[in-house]
């Protein structure tokens, strides 16, 4: 068990590494100079000049990369182009957000998923089946901005006038908890489907293994049959899903936080990205994946806790 | 065959694969063709979904034919609602947009465009994928390399990835193209794999092992032959997918550059004119949503009576 | 406009409940909503609205500028002199004015922000601004001296602009590249609180406020909390403040304006004070652009009264002349030579100097292609550029628009890689713009066009220093018609100031300095 953890956690190094060298790649490729872009462009040739060195950006391309790796590993992500904030405060600034839409929006999806999913497969072929499947194959081709316009114009707007705009304070207060709604409710849209359809076909396969037919001939009741044997073990694939499906939900994140105006790392990337704000967009883009990077290694662990094979 | 032949450094072989058990493969499937193409037209929600593909695709491929307008000319009739609505006109069948311009000719054009981002990316990320995947399972040896390197492109989220380009390359088509084609890069690396590496066990790999065939006509008559056409229709699986993240990005404002139609910058368009005028966002992104649909439905269908471990 | 009845009826249900539901948020914080955020906050190094309207509210100028455009009121100056040759202007300033942090500030903080302001190292954009100073000094606490090379007629209205806020040299100095972005001591009737960029700004009350200008009356702010609320969605903005999300906003988009008018819990108040004006500029020295027949062609094609009524509901004035005909020292000689719609002229004077369509139905001569590139913003300005697209497209022009968010266009609009930029700017005369934009000391920003004449530039120099209204209006007058002759802009819409606000705030009188409608925030306030 620890051993997996701590196989999984070597195994993530070279892709760490990777990682960061794209975030390096990333502010090379940038058209121009950025000591021109930093200092902006009616600045003296001598002030730019002044800015080159003092970035290192006079410095070989080598000593370049180990000056990056090395702020990198120390937390220094440099200062906004745009704000002059430093770049680590305008990320803590977001994480919490995305992290809280993250979760609100599973909290409902998943278990929602799950139980269509397991419905689905028990009365399988039937019209419940059938009615189950077919909402869920709508759900994954939906456009996610569709989903949110949606929301708005008719949640919003016209039917029930919940906030659309931002965060309304903490989430446990009352505001806190109205701003969420619809955010969490478009972004947990997308992933009904996948994870309803995962776990309708985990569940029919796991019923036909021996020991669900044993317990069956045993004369336990088709409920705990399921509950018991059937679920616990057709989870095990549900949870990679979850963790294969955690870029398409970044990715997610990043329409609805624009549609909603949620102050987390998605907008902030895509504002910095529209601003030519690279410093931030590079910050932002390194948390997305070392996020990824870390819902994965989650997921592992807890593959190895469900599925007694690797336990051992 | 002859194509082979004169390809082949030594022709002998060419007898000797055909008169060994690896025949059987190539035997194989014409009987399992016909049969999962009949069983696929007795799937009437697969019959239903390929059609709707076909006319889409067809009438993106005739868009100048059937346009009633021209999509770039605007007029002094703005906001006006579909024919079937008061205040329609039949002139113009999907109404206008904000600019006076008939959403039914931009439609054509736009699917036309969304369409041929989806191709593009698909065939892109699919060749250079597919071709990792056989890689890496025909060497074992840098099989380990591979796949870390796909998991590190693997946790940039499509749409991040975008970002990051557009960033780089500046707004337009082509920035969307290259993001969606590497994202689709590590799936398909991963079905190529796991369908090369059944195929590497067969026993008419060993055999032409056996009879000295070098490395190259091993991968490209045996490996490849035996493998393509499942790769391919499980790379065709991915083209809802890619085309609601490029429609994604194109909101965000990162696709095609005005006055070109495409799909997603429609609805994005259309959005300031939601509380008025919802038809002009709406119309866009139901058409997104019929051509995943479609492309999903299908694509279940062909999944499902292409891999019998999953028919149910 | 047309809308479905069912639509108006569910909006109309909408808008019910938002009456029945008000925000739970506390009574006393005001949200005002805007598009888009500036990228710091330090008086003379930001020249956009977004950074004037918030600095208006947090720091005092020197004197202030009364609703009507026109009055020159006390402010952080509570009387001031000038010298018979109008080159020395002496400011008493008022006792008991306190920065937020409560030190007090005196005649040497003020000098030190003027200053900063025209000091070369800042590099302001709007140095120019505060006129040619010899010197500014404090003569004692409360006294400064304000001394200038030559006489300039604007320099009350230049010194009320936001650019001359006086700031916390302390604040300046400790923050460094700080200043404005994570802090900001100023004396204004609210005080910094916090700044998440690009999302909101939050403003508490600055306790203890009693030296506003008179138009507002005695006192401190009447609301606890300002917040700036970015919304760069247009639809959102709207819907925002129908359902009570928002509370005040003069970022409405046209098409919601009606709309906003017709609910019974929303106010819509509307100033013709002052002037904002919305127009194309042309690098004159661009191949193709540089040839006034093409820039006279692009003004006859483009059909902006059509704009104006189809895609702004005619909450707009189609511009053809380059200021407002209202603005003071108009040349009416400039009305024989406004460029009205004429899609046939337009082809016209293109054949006629040379243009012919190529095979691709793209005008060409003598190998340049009519195919300008226009650098724009994004949001309305670029639904704008797609209109004059469509427009010169049947003309034979094919422009290529590139977008570009608020933060970075002011940045690409200082360079010399476009033909055609887009620009909305706050005037409130016409020397005021003129000199603003067509001074040759100006290029490359804000003189973008590259308009370089020494004609031009006597001309203005002459205003300024004019001591009579007769010889300033004729030789702004002179500009006017040069300017408007050579066709260097393609001018869209004039725009009246609109501000909306939900019903239960206290009636709001909009003010227009530099487009800023809520200006010190001093009238803000709830009714119940």
């Amino acid at each position: 068990m620890i051993s997996t953890i701590i196989d999984r956690l070597l195994l993530s190094i070279p892709v760490l590494l990777g990682v960061l060298l794209f975030g390096f790649l990333l502010l090379q490729l940038v058209p121009g100079d950025p000591a021109r872009v930093v200092a902006g462009p009616s600045a003296a040739p001598d002030v730019v000049e002044a800015l080159r060195v003092q970035m290192g950006l006079d410095q070989p391309i080598l000593v370049q990369f180990w000056a990056y790796m090395e702020r990198m590993f120390t937390g220094d992500l440099g200062r906004s182009m745009i704000s002059n904030k430093e770049v680590t405060a305008e990320l803590a600034a977001a994480i919490g957000p995305t992290v809280e839409l993250m979760l609100a929006c599973m909290i409902w999806s998943i278990p929602l998923g799950i139980a269509m999913g397991t419905m689905a497969a028990v009365k399988r072929g039937s019209i419940v089946d059938r009615a189950i499947m077919a909402i869920s194959v709508a759900g994954v081709s939906l456009p996610i901005f569709f989903v949110g316009l949606l929301a708005v114009q008719y949640l919003g707007v016209l039917w029930l006038n919940l906030p659309f705009i931002g965060r309304g304070g903490p989430l446990w207060s009352y505001d806190g908890l109205r701003h969420m709604i619809l955010p969490a409710l478009s972004l947990g849209a997308i992933l009904v489907g996948p994870v309803a359809r995962m776990t309708r076909s985990s569940v029919l396969e796991v019923l036909k293994l021996d020991h669900v037919r044993t317990a069956r001939a045993k004369g336990l009741s088709e409920r705990s049959v399921i509950l018991r044997h059937g679920l616990r073990n057709a989870l095990i694939p549900v949870v990679t899903l979850i963790g294969l499906q955690a870029g398409y939900l970044l990715g997610g994140a990043v329409v609805t936080e624009t549609i909603f105006s949620w102050p987390g790392i998605g907008r902030l990337v895509v504002g910095a990205i529209l601003s030519s704000d690279f410093t931030v967009a590079q910050g932002a883009i390194l948390v997305f994946a070392l996020g990824f990077i870390a819902i994965n290694l989650i997921v592992d662990v807890l593959y190895s806790l469900l599925d007694p094979r690797v336990r051992k | 065959m002859t194509m082979a032949a004169t390809e082949t450094p030594e022709p002998k072989t060419e007898t000797a694969s055909a008169a060994t058990p690896a025949a059987k493969p190539e035997d194989a499937p014409p009987p399992r063709r016909a049969s999962w193409g009949r069983r696929l037209m007795r799937d009437r929600a697969a019959v239903a979904a390929l059609g709707t593909l076909a006319i889409i695709c067809l009438a993106a491929l005739f868009a100048p034919l059937l346009a009633t307008h021209d999509p770039y000319v605007n007029t002094r009739s703005v906001m006006t609602p579909p024919a079937w609505q008061t205040g329609g006109d039949i002139a113009y069948l999907l109404g206008t947009d904000g600019q006076g311009r008939d959403i039914f000719s931009r439609l054509l054009y736009g699917a036309r465009l969304t369409l041929l981002i989806g191709l593009i990316s698909v065939g892109l990320g699919g060749f250079v994928g597919s071709m990792i995947g056989l890689l890496s399972a025909f060497y074992p040896k840098i099989d380990a390399w591979l796949m870390r390197f796909m998991d590190m492109l693997l946790s940039f989220p499509a749409i991040l990835l975008g970002l990051a380009l557009v960033a780089v390359m500046g707004q337009g088509a082509v920035p969307v193209i290259i993001a969606l084609a590497i994202s689709s890069v590590p799936d398909c690396a991963r079905i190529a794999r796991g369908i090369a590496s059944g195929v590497m066990k067969m026993e008419f790999i060993e055999a032409g092992r056996a009879v000295g065939l070098s490395d190259a006509a091993l991968f490209r008559r045996y490996l490849l032959r035996n493998c393509i056409s499942s790769i391919m229709i499980f790379i065709s699986l991915r083209f809802g997918q890619v085309i609601l993240i490029g429609a994604a990005l194109s909101f965000l404002g990162l696709g095609a550059r005005p006055p070109l139609a495409e799909l997603g910058m429609m609805a994005s368009q259309g959005r300031d004119f939601l509380l008025f005028a919802p038809h002009i966002a709406v119309i866009p992104s139901v058409a997104i949503f019929v051509i995943v649909l479609a492309a999903n439905v299908a694509g279940d269908a062909l999944r499902d009576v292409l891999d019998p471990r999953l028919q149910t | 406009m047309k809308v479905s009845t069912r639509t108006r009826n569910r909006l109309g249900l909408g808008a019910a409940l938002a009456v029945s539901l008000p925000a739970l948020a506390s009574a006393q914080t005001v949200t005002i909503l805007r598009q888009q955020d500036s990228n710091k906050y330090d008086p003379p190094a930001i020249t956009a609205l977004s950074g004037s309207e918030v600095l208006f509210m947090m720091g005092d100028t020197l004197v202030a500028l009364n609703e009507d455009m026109q009055t020159i009121e006390p402010l952080l100056a509570k009387s001031w002199d000038v010298s018979e040759d109008g080159k020395t202007y002496t400011f008493h300033i008022k006792e008991g004015v306190k920065f937020c942090d409560g030190k007090p500030m005196t005649a040497e903080d003020i000098a030190y922000s003027i200053n900063r302001w025209i000091s070369p190292e800042l590099k302001s954009g709007v140095a120019w601004r505060a006129g040619d100073v010899k010197e500014v000094v404090a003569l004692d606490d409360y006294t400064l001296k304000y001394e200038l090379n030559a006489p300039y007629s604007e320099l009350l209205y230049q010194l009320a602009q936001s650019f001359g806020t006086v700031v916390d040299k302390e604040n300046v100095e400790a923050l460094g590249a700080d200043f404005g972005v994570t802090g900001f001591n100023g004396t204004g009737p609210f005080c910094w609180e916090s700044w998440d960029p690009r999302n909101e700004m939050v403003l508490t009350k600055h306790e203890g406020y009693n030296w506003g200008p008179p138009m507002y009356g005695e006192g401190a702010a009447k609301v606890d909390k300002v917040i700036w609320k970015i919304v760069p969605e247009e639809s959102t903005r709207t819907v925002a403040l129908l359902t009570g999300q928002g509370d005040v906003s003069y970022y409405v988009p046209y098409i919601g304006l009606g709309k906003l008018r017709s609910m019974p819990n929303i106010e819509v108040v509307r100033s013709d004070a002052a002037f904002w004006t919305n127009y194309i500029g042309f690098k004159i020295d661009k191949p193709g652009v540089s040839d006034p027949a093409v820039r006279e062609a692009i003004n006859l094609a483009v059909n902006r009264e059509a704009m104006a009524e189809d895609m702004f509901f005619s909450e707009v004035d189609p511009a053809y002349s380059y200021v407002s005909k209202g603005a003071l020292d108009y040349n009416a000689e400039v009305d024989a030579h406004l460029i009205k719609y004429d899609p046939d002229a337009a082809v016209k004077v293109l054949e006629d100097a040379g243009w012919m369509l190529n095979a691709d139905g793209v005008r060409e001569k003598d190998g340049v292609t009519l195919e300008p590139v226009i650098y724009t913003f994004t949001g309305e300005w670029a639904k704008t550029s797609e209109a004059v697209q469509a427009d010169l497209l049947k003309v034979g022009i094919n422009m290529q628009i590139q977008p570009y968010d608020a933060t970075v266009i002011w940045g690409k609009l200082a360079t010399q890689e476009f033909d055609m930029y887009t620009m909305g700017f706050p005037y409130v005369s016409t020397g005021d713009a003129l000199n603003l934009y067509f001074r040759s000391a100006n290029i490359p920003s804000p003189n973008r066009m590259n308009w370089d004449d020494p004609e031009t530039d006597k001309l203005l120099a002459d205003a300024a220093a004019a001591t009579t209204d007769e010889k300033r209006a004729s030789d702004y007058g002179d500009v006017l018609l040069k300017v408007q002759k050579a066709a260097v802009w393609l001018p869209i819409y004039e725009k009246p100031m609109q501000v909306a606000y939900v019903k239960n705030m206290a009636p709001i009188k909009p003010h227009n300095i530099y487009g800023a409608g809520l200006y010190k925030g001093l009238q803000l306030a709830f009714t119940d």
